[in-house]
């Protein structure tokens, strides 16, 4: 019950972000200082998802050292997504090296 | 409906759209997994990304609940996710003005990255309205489509992919093919630097909230370094994730 009552309501909330200036607020200029903060939400939110998935071994034990075997394999996927931009290419990259540096350090 | 109905740059829209959606496949995946393995029914997975249409929002909402958190911090952390929407919304808005209601919703459902990142170009530099929507439109929906096929095969996947893949780690490799792009100036990094370092002192806030948190901080950190750095005068929109 819960997941359709978020599904419902992020749903709702999606769909008016993609509506906003082209049906809601048509007639409107979006205000100057928002422009700017959203320019930022994508590079900020990202890093706040990714970050966390990578630098904890466990739950709130922090990690940042190369026996992190994510750390490593993240930061060289990290590197193909930067150099090559291709999704693809990144998640087999990272993939590969997460399952290689398990074999060989973990 | 058919004054804005171009078939032939609709189907241009969906031919240049399908090389992009092999990236999005196991993303969509991952979705499908996730939402079963937070708890949903198969339909409820599939409903999700029909009418959610969103990777990041779908894939937090699925680890949230997973993780417990409440529903107000759930609904609350894919707000937040979803601000980006504003933006394509606001750079996409002046072209539309001619086109009528229902075009215009349909537009607004299938807005993504990868849906505004393939044709923000075109809308800028063609003065053909109508080809420009059904070339959005074609392209929009291969990817609702290649969208919803991944989605069942992470359905139907989740229950035989072994633990020991750790395909969840395909999620912040999605993420990152995104990100590590947008950094390539001085304002992305220290937004970057500040979002990162705030996840991490933050991580043990109760209900998950550092994920907010840090993500504002990152945005406060990157209007700031606009000021400091005389830039932020530029409303040009980059895709994001």
């Amino acid at each position: 019950m819960l997941i359709w009552a978020l599904i419902v309501v992020v749903g709702a909330i999606n769909f008016a972000a993609r509506l906003s200036f082209i049906v809601l607020f048509a007639r409107r200029e979006m205000p100057p200082l928002l422009a700017r903060a959203l320019r930022h939400v994508p590079a900020a939110m990202l890093t706040a998802i990714v970050v966390p998935a990578i630098v904890f071994a466990a739950p709130g034990e922090l990690a940042l050292n190369a026996g992190n075997v994510k750390l490593i394999a993240a930061l060289v996927a990290g590197f193909v997504a930067w150099r090559w931009r291709n999704t693809l290419l990144t998640i087999a990259v990272g993939m590969g090296a997460l399952w290689l540096l398990q074999r060989f350090v973990g | 409906m058919r004054t804005h109905f171009s078939r032939s740059a609709f189907i241009e829209g969906a031919r240049d759209m399908l090389p992009m959606t092999v990236g999005l496949i196991p993303f969509g995946i991952v979705c499908g997994v996730g939402a079963i393995a937070a708890g949903a029914s198969p339909v409820a997975a599939l409903a999700m990304s029909m009418i959610v249409f969103s990777g990041a929002a779908q894939i937090i909402a699925a680890q949230l609940l997973a993780a417990g958190a409440p529903f107000a911090v759930i609904v609350l952390s894919c707000f937040v996710i979803s601000l980006r929407f504003l933006m394509y919304s606001a750079a996409l808005a002046p072209y539309l003005k001619p086109v009528d209601h229902r075009w215009r919703n349909l537009v607004a459902f299938l807005l993504t990255d990868q849906a505004f990142a393939s044709s923000i170009r075109r809308f800028r530099e063609s003065s053909d309205i109508r080809a420009n929507v059904s070339y959005f439109v074609g392209g929009g929906s291969v990817l609702w489509l290649a969208w919803q096929i991944a989605t069942i095969a992470g359905i139907l996947a989740g229950a035989v992919i072994p633990a020991s893949w750790q395909l969840e780690f395909v999620v912040p490799l999605c993420f990152l093919a995104l990100l590590a792009p947008l950094l390539h100036d001085r304002t992305a990094l220290i937004v970057f630097a500040i979002a990162a370092v705030a996840a991490i002192a933050l991580n043990s806030m109760p209900m998950r909230l550092s994920m907010i948190c840090a993500g504002l901080a990152g945005i406060v950190a990157g209007v700031v370094a606009d000021r400091v750095l005389g830039r932020g005068t530029t409303t040009e929109v980059e895709p994001g994730n």
